[in-house]
């Protein structure tokens, strides 16, 4: 037996391994990987992850947690073994993401626009008019290309057969990718050696893409747009990342302080006085965006931005009021959304999904509770949800309470269990760990998927909750050809 | 460059150079005690009293402790994180400033930041008491490798100009009152102990002046024959040429200043070039017997107060995030001049906590 996997138990009866087949053997995409790693000594690991940490924390990559002390870093928690996405499965992730990213753009257009799929009844009028994420202000507004949602990130998870299911459509300011590239950074500072074997796709030209994309939205008078990257501030938990995009991008990394709008178009303030700006990459909620349109209290925004862009002197990437097609209510419909505006099916399955907001699904919700992960439609990061195998009966009682109120506000899955990849633990042995997959996604001219992503971990033996936030790692992610 | 860019490189420069000064007298404290100790004792409190003058916040730290000892001010000048200037709150705000353009600076000049502030996470009051000297010199040594990796790695344009303004300014203020703290020290114990100034405590407490400065050896070559007072303060004062003086620090703002703005001798262009460009021309036409004509305390602390104005200057013209042309004037006076981690931060740092998806 291989040397780290003798006493790792792949439990396949219950969960799909990403390594280990049903029959007990490596999956043969994996085969060479293990044999390097049988190489290698424990100290030999615990020396490589020496390498990764100060890899980290010299580079600063370390997260913020909300809620506790002031100033408290962490290291964002890596797993040395990398995952490995063969040609194959890599090419229906690609053309599947592909598929339902052109779908949510036609989707955005069309409720902005002529609301045609609600005159259709394809979706109830009221979920769209209702919901928060909603910009009534928008409606007729022109995009650039017409394209609303130019950065996305979906969540991707295996279910026990190992199909690969979409979770969340992340269509507002989804992050992580700067861990994808620092990741791969890592790897390849500890394990050299690893590289030599496989033919892994490169990812490192995601800030160029990213920068091409932005560019190619520019408002379409300007020839040369100078592009910006907008962020809340340092004490964001992903400051560290939009400061890194806005490096490899060489563009500045703005504050709403640093803009000014004057006669509706947008400028930084420099030393020199004021500069135009015409493409913001921005990382802040739109709630914040412009104190004059949206929340009036908000420190963050630029007042006038709104009007800025409605005249089509800014573009904002991601557009204002994508938020409604990521909403998790909608995204039960996401497989219609594809059907009424491409007319294909979809390549990417959704996970099964109940809405409080139909009253046979209710009745259902209610009586599974215990079984069920119940979400709020418009949280993210892992909070404002229920996991009914781990909860408690007065947790299940809350929850039952919040969902009558706010039937419109809930929705529930099955409990999938993701699938696992081994993973180490003390640096001494292995366990089976739940795993995710956010690849990127960049919509300009064309769409354009860098091959892999971020392959979220969750660290704490057991859990099924991915997020950083939440106590979850990450691991490298290689989109292998043979 | 982004104002908020060069505001806070100038902040991360000041605080760094603050650091460093603040290492400078501690160091030389310790040294002259030393030297000191057939007629007092290490923990003689006048001694000790005079580094919390030249950090001017007496009532903090009295509201903080009993007593006036190296184990109170060592903790209060290195430790103490509700003291703003101690050491270990200079480097947090001057890696806070660095974190917040850490795509503006060098990643070299991050990881120098980086790491001493990581290194001052894991050092104890007994280490220093156990081996001060050592302490120091890792401070001291860390900023000089700051200056040598930021002047190595970083492009010499308007940013690093900035850098230079703020490490200039922030040193001549801690001359200024590193010299007036001491003349005062040493004209009370003169009124009280006449026996002693003449005698060579007063040379040695001079000469740690020149110490804390590292001037001692350029001022010996300068002045071959005797160590005393005027003379040391020409040297500290007036000299152009010794790169911790007031007068070579003053030019060398000055100079960094002209290149942001294109302004030269006889024409500058905004009020931060004006007033420093008067400043450095009264310090060249200035004898040392001007000053003891003015009074040396008053002498300093109008330089102080001048300094202060230059900073301001400084903001009004580079910093401020008011566009006079497109904002009328009645909007909320320029906020509080302090950098990163001041008033400015914090009042956003709840919105800025939104949950990234």
């Amino acid at each position: 037996m291989i040397r780290f996997f003798e006493r790792y138990e792949a439990e396949t009866s219950q969960f799909f391994d990403e390594v280990i087949s049903k029959e007990g053997t490596p999956r043969p995409h994996y085969d060479k990987m293990l044999h390097r790693f049988s190489q290698f000594s424990t100290d030999d690991i615990k020396a490589r992850r020496e390498i990764v940490n100060i890899f980290f924390r010299n580079q600063g990559i370390t997260f913020t947690v909300y809620g506790e002390e002031e100033g408290v870093e962490r290291l964002f928690p890596f797993d040395l073994i990398p995952r490995v996405v063969p040609a194959d499965e890599w090419q229906t992730i690609e053309k599947g993401l592909t598929q339902r990213i052109t779908a949510l753009n036609a989707f955005l257009h069309d409720i902005y626009h002529g609301q045609k799929i609600l005159k259709d009844k394809i979706i109830p009028a009221e979920l769209i008019l209702g919901s928060q994420h909603f910009r009534r202000e928008f409606v007729g507004v022109n995009p650039p290309l017409g394209i609303y949602i130019h950065v996305t990130g979906s969540d991707i998870i295996r279910d026990g057969q190992g199909n690969y299911l979409v979770l969340e459509d992340n269509l507002r300011t989804p992050s992580g990718v700067s861990y994808m590239l620092q990741n791969r950074q890592a790897m390849k500072r500890a394990f050299p050696v690893l590289f030599d074997k496989y033919k892994i796709r490169p990812i490192e030209n995601y800030p160029q893409e990213l920068l091409r994309t932005l560019q190619e939205i520019g408002p379409v008078s300007r020839r040369e747009p100078n592009v910006v990257v907008l962020t809340p501030g340092i004490y964001n938990s992903a400051y560290f990342e939009h400061s890194f995009l806005a490096r490899q991008m060489g563009v500045e990394l703005t504050e709403g302080k640093d803009l000014v709008v004057n006669n509706n178009k947008v400028y930084t303030r420099t030393t020199r006085g004021l500069e135009r700006v015409d493409v913001i990459y921005r990382r802040v909620d739109d709630a914040y965006l412009d104190p004059l349109v949206f929340r009036p209290d908000s420190k963050l925004g630029v007042a006038g931005l709104v009007n800025a862009y409605r005249k089509g002197n800014v573009t904002l990437a991601n557009a204002i009021g994508c938020g409604v097609a990521d909403d998790k209510v909608i995204y039960s419909f996401v497989p219609k959304i594809i059907k009424y505006y491409l007319g294909e099916d979809p390549i990417l399955q959704n996970v099964p999904t109940w809405l409080a907001s139909n009253p046979s699904d209710l009745k259902y919700i209610l009586a599974n509770l215990s079984s069920l992960v119940v979400k709020a439609a418009n949280e993210s990061g892992g909070y404002g949800m229920l996991i009914g195998p781990e909860s408690t009966i007065e947790q299940q009682e809350n929850f039952a309470e919040m969902i009558v109120a706010n039937p419109r506000n809930y929705i529930a899955q099955p409990t999938i269990s993701l699938s696992r990849h081994p993973s180490f633990f003390n640096d001494t042995e292995l366990f089976g760990c739940h795993i995710d997959l956010r690849p990127y996604v960049l919509y300009g001219k064309t769409v354009t998927i860098v091959p892999g992503g971020l392959t979220r971990v969750a660290l704490k033996r057991g859990s099924l909750v991915v997020n950083s936030s939440q106590g979850g790692g990450s691991k490298d992610t290689w989109v292998v050809d043979e | 460059m982004l104002s908020r860019v060069a505001e806070s490189l100038f902040w991360m420069s000041r605080y760094f150079e603050r650091a460093e000064n603040t290492a400078r007298f501690l160091d030389v404290n310790f040294n002259l005690l030393l030297d000191l100790n057939k007629i007092t004792h290490i923990e003689n409190p006048s001694y000790w009293v005079a580094l919390i003058l030249v950090t001017s916040d007496k009532e903090r730290f009295n509201s903080l402790y009993d007593e006036y000892s190296a184990r109170t001010v060592t903790d209060y000048l290195v430790f103490n994180k509700s003291n703003p200037n101690s050491i270990t709150s200079c480097i947090g705000l001057a890696r806070e400033n660095a974190r917040s353009i850490i795509e503006s600076i060098s990643s070299e000049m991050w990881e120098q930041v980086n790491n001493l502030y990581h290194y001052l996470q894991n050092v104890t009051p007994q280490f220093v008491q156990n081996d001060p000297y050592g302490f120091y010199k890792e401070i001291k040594n860390a900023s000089h490798l700051f200056q040598g990796i930021t002047d190595n790695t970083f492009s010499h344009n308007e940013g690093w100009d900035f850098i230079q303004i703020a490490k200039y300014l922030e040193r001549t203020d801690n001359i200024a009152r590193l010299i007036d703290v001491k003349y005062h020290m040493l004209l009370s114990e003169a009124q009280s102990q006449p026996e002693l100034v003449a005698g060579s405590e007063d040379i040695i407490q001079w000469m740690a002046v020149l110490k804390s400065c590292s001037a001692l050896e350029a001022f010996r070559k300068v002045y071959l024959s005797k160590i005393d007072p005027d003379n040391i303060l020409r040297f500290l004062i007036l000299d152009r040429t010794f790169p911790r003086s007031i007068n070579f620090s003053v030019c060398a703002a000055e100079d960094a200043l002209w290149r942001i703005s294109g302004s030269s001798r006889h024409r500058y262009v905004n009020n931060a070039d004006r007033l420093i460009g008067k400043l450095e021309a009264e310090l060249s036409y200035t004898a040392i017997e001007d000053i003891f004509s003015k009074g040396l305390h008053h002498y300093l602390e109008d330089l102080e107060q001048r300094l202060v104005k230059v900073g301001e200057q400084v903001h009004l013209t580079y910093f401020a995030y008011h566009t006079p042309e497109i904002e009328s004037s009645d909007i909320e006076e320029a906020l509080p001049f302090t950098g990163v981690a001041g008033g400015r931060a914090n009042w956003s740092q709840a919105q800025q906590h939104q949950q990234q998806q």
